[in-house]
């Protein structure tokens, strides 16, 4: 099961002219849809959901995606990013890039100690034992309602302006609060670019590619493992700490097993293993969540279907499909 | 801690037993099915939210307890089946991801289905009369129905048992445990083994949602935290192996239950806690065996 | 302790269960020459590969790397001492192009969690890994995702792989199986070539291939050490004939 991990997708011929061109271009083209996105899209509030969700696929895709590495429990580092980011700002009073920085630094964390016992297992125990973990730290900030509100959520994440060298934002505004978070948004795709086109990133390959093989090459496979679920854990951080400046609260749902299976779907949907099917794939869900909603309350089952027909018939996902069809 | 006694110490390890019997039916289902198909299961809880709904939907139409007990767990044993030879069988072959993904997929089609029919809330379940009332086990009064999930439980077991020691086809299930290649090998016909072995699976874990029903009502909701929970009793016991199974699930109930009774707030996380413990010292589980992780 | 030994095996043991693959085995590798494990089908040869280069652990006994006890070690340790492994069945990193493959097990060496610099930026890797397909005769195939390779060209590639981590000590599992005649000279001639500069060990089924070009051998039989000699000793030797003939030999 080491090889075909993730898909047994066919090897294709290098990429040429200008897709190849666009590949090296990735970062910037992302960049590029994601500032263009709310233009097309009229709905600002529903737009900056999609960014945050799709980086907290991007996230996982990292991990799922690049490594093969299935993970049920990224609820618990999207969330507890989510958490330190509202308590910094709630409760501390803390500015804006201070509750960010605890974001990135409480997904990291969650990701260092769930990462550290999930990785004595091997192969399919990964995804259960993530997910029981994650369904621990749930339990944990239920718990704690002194800390995190409990079962009501955590309320009162305000901020109104993004003061940044001297020039102040008016978060309140949609748009504004858009640019803001898409910002973010922007360095974490860089960031991730930059990982994937480093030796590390070459690394992550090879171990998805042929375990064995890396193993035997001297690669220590669990501590790539490791490593990759924190860096993981800091872009589902980031991810957190911008839903709860989106939102202005924290709801305890954010660390329950269907948000770690939102990830999942979003990613598969939008194609794992992609630069940008995250995106499409928070885009599509999300969309779909909406449009479906006005006509029926019972839109998981729309969603479930679409989820199970993808899994069946386009493993690729949508932006995948689309990618390899542009290759032929 | 002045009223604990000796008394409600045993009383509490019953709790702990028969709440443990329910995990024990789940993780020899998950077991089973991960075993034999290398699939984990992740409708599973699904599928003992749909066994409760049954069962409390043939007690509304006046069906029997018993009859309820028996039919719920065949009409979703029969689902079971259906789902193996259409959604999951096109996946064999493709990676053990894909099955996994199937059916998370699944149970969230199964979750909103019993929300179209049943609405969003939930329901109490009456206890059968015959069932009612406790009776003195010697350290205190113990209710009568939670005696019986153990003891229902136990029976399931002994079946189950006697079915895989003594029945050419438990052998196959036996040997298709120990190595999924053996099976192959000895040219037996191999999807009609996982196809019964899936069907039983999802059975067991309906009839783990009908034996719970009386004790805790039913909610779409209430098969997620019992799938995490499931999994933790997997871990524990070591994945495959049904003799881990079936302690690891008793000895998570009764973890759980005396959390309750000692810090009562720590109870939900407790058996997380224990899972780690056991992740640390003993990664592939009690009973396990490293080569069926990879 | 001789200084012409580079590995050694004390009386290691593998059990799979009730199942003795291997029974206690001692026996002795020169460094820079090839030695070749042989034996029929079910000998534990496999057995004894995997517990040379740390994929298995033995049951008891020891495994002895340049005098250093090694036994129970992570495969990954292996590779950094310099053991690396060749697999019976071919396994490349089939999506990523000839040229990345070799790269990345030379990088391996080098660095894994540098996540901050351009892969390309590492250039002595790059040329290295040039060299290595220059030299296991894949140079045209370089930007060919492994996976589109020949079946012959991939297990050249398979050994590209394996000489780009500098191994002091390289284990080939049957690296001709599945070859045309043609392409299984052509890679017994660039075995042949490499053991000029290193170690190498062999398992081989098919004892013929290996008589001509092996200075020692190792015979196992129902895991258990048969004969261990010159080949024109284990040429003579009848208990390997009458195993071999027994099994119809090749």
């Amino acid at each position: 099961m080491t090889v075909d991990n993730v898909v047994a997708l066919r090897p294709s011929e290098p990429a040429r002219g200008w897709l190849s061109l666009a590949r090296r271009r990735r970062a910037w083209l992302a960049s590029l849809l994601l500032i263009l996105f709310p233009l097309i899209v009229p709905f600002k509030a529903l737009a900056a959901q999609i960014l945050v969700y799709g980086l907290y696929a991007l996230g996982l895709n990292l991990l799922f995606g690049y490594l093969g590495l299935l993970s049920f429990g990224h609820a618990a580092l999207f969330g507890v990013g989510a958490y330190f980011c509202g308590i910094a700002v709630a409760t501390f009073g803390l500015p804006w890039w201070a509750g960010i920085g605890l974001g990135i630094f409480g997904g990291t964390l969650a990701a260092a100690l769930i990462g550290a016992l999930a990785i004595r297992t091997r192969g399919i125990y990964f995804a259960m034992v993530t997910l029981a973990l994650a369904q621990c730290v749930y339990y944990l900030f239920y718990e704690e309602a002194g800390w995190t509100g409990g079962e009501s959520g955590l309320t009162g994440v305000d901020v109104k302006t993004i003061d940044l060298f001297g020039v102040s934002f008016n978060f309140v505004d949609p748009l504004v609060h858009y640019y803001v978070i898409c910002a973010f948004v922007v360095a974490a795709l860089f960031a991730l670019s930059r990982i994937l086109a480093s030796p590390f990133g070459a690394v992550i390959e090879g171990v998805r590619e042929n375990e064995a093989r890396a193993r035997a090459s001297g690669i220590d496979v669990s501590r790539v493992r490791l490593v990759t679920f924190i860096v993981s854990g800091a872009f589902c951080g980031l991810a957190g700490a911008l839903l709860s400046l989106n939102l202005s609260i924290v709801s305890i749902e954010t660390l329950n097993y269907e948000t770690s299976g939102l990830a999942v779907m979003m990613c598969l949907l939008g194609g794992m293993g992609t630069f940008f099917g995250p995106f499409v794939g928070a885009a599509l869900f999300l969309l779909l969540e909406n449009i479906v909603s006005l006509y029926t309350v019972h839109w998981q089952l729309i969603v479930g279907a679409a989820f199970v027909a993808c899994v069946l018939f386009f493993p690729r996902g949508v932006w995948g499909t689309l990618m390899q069809g542009l290759e032929k | 801690m002045a009223g604990l006694t000796l008394q409600l110490l045993g009383l509490q390890l019953f709790t702990g037993v028969a709440l443990g019997a329910l995990y024990v039916l789940l993780a020899v289902g998950l077991s089973l099915i991960f075993g034999m198909l290398t699939v984990v299961n992740f409708a599973h809880g699904a599928f003992y939210m749909l066994g409760a709904y049954v069962g409390m939907w043939l007690l509304m139409h006046g069906v029997n307890f018993w009859l309820a007990l028996a039919l719920a767990p065949l009409a979703v044993g029969l689902l079971g089946l259906a789902v193996e030879r259409t959604l999951i069988r096109p996946l064999y072959g493709r990676g053990i991801d894909y099955p996994l993904l199937l059916t998370f997929g699944l149970s969230y089609i199964i979750v909103e289905g019993v929300r179209v029919v049943f609405g969003n809330t939930g329901y109490p379940v009456d206890t059968p009369e015959i069932l009612q009332g406790a009776v003195n086990i010697g350290v205190g009064y113990f209710p009568l129905y939670r005696l019986f999930v153990i003891a229902a439980t136990a029976v399931i077991l002994l079946a189950l048992w006697l079915f895989l020691e003594r029945t050419s086809f438990g052998l196959i299930v036996r040997a298709g445990a120990r190595d999924p290649q053996i099976v192959r090998i000895l040219g037996v016909d191999v999807a009609r083994v996982w196809l019964i072995v899936f069907g039983l699976g999802t059975a067991l874990a309906a009839l783990a949602g009908v034996l719970a029903a009386p004790l805790q009502g039913v909610i779409p909701e209430m098969g997620g935290p019992i799938l995490a929970e499931a999994f933790v009793v997997t871990v524990v016991g070591g994945m495959g192996s049904l003799v881990g199974a079936v302690l690891a699930g008793l000895l998570v109930g009764v973890v759980v239950s005396m959390t309750s009774l000692f810090a009562p707030e720590m109870s939900r996380v407790a058996i997380f806690a224990l899972m780690a413990v056991v992740l640390l010292i003993k990664p592939q589980g009690f009973f396990g065996r490293a080569g069926l992780m990879s | 302790m001789t200084a012409d030994v580079i590995l050694r095996t004390r009386d290691v043991a593998k059990r799979f269960g009730k199942f003795n693959a291997l029974n206690g085995v001692s026996a002795e590798f020169r460094r820079n020459v090839i030695t070749s494990i042989i034996g029929p089908n079910g000998a534990g040869k496999s057995t004894y590969f995997n517990l040379l280069c740390g994929v298995l652990r033995p049951s008891s006994g020891t495994v002895e790397f340049e005098g250093r006890d090694v036994t129970g070690m992570p495969q990954h340790r292996f590779a950094h001492m310099g053991v690396v492994k060749s697999y019976q069945i071919t396994t490349v990193f089939p999506q990523l192009c000839a040229h990345e493959n070799v790269r990345l097990a030379a990088q391996a060496r080098v660095t894994t969690f540098d996540m901050w610099r351009p892969r390309a930026s590492l250039k002595s890797l790059i040329e290295t890994a040039d060299r290595v397909l220059e030299r296991v005769g894949l140079a045209d195939r370089r930007d060919r995702p492994a996976g589109l390779l020949a079946h012959g060209e991939q297990r050249a590639l398979e050994i590209g792989i394996a000489l780009a981590s500098e191994p002091k000590l390289l284990l080939l599992d049957e690296p001709t199986a599945g070859m045309s005649p043609q392409e299984t000279r052509e890679v017994m001639d660039l075995i042949v070539s490499l053991a000029a500069e290193r170690t190498i060990i062999l398992v081989e089924h098919k004892m013929k291939l290996v008589l001509g070009v092996s200075e020692r051998l190792i015979v196992l039989h129902h895991g258990e050490l048969l004969a261990e000699g010159a080949p024109d000793d284990i040429r003579r030797n009848e208990t390997v004939k009458r195993v071999y003939l027994g099994h119809r030999g090749h």
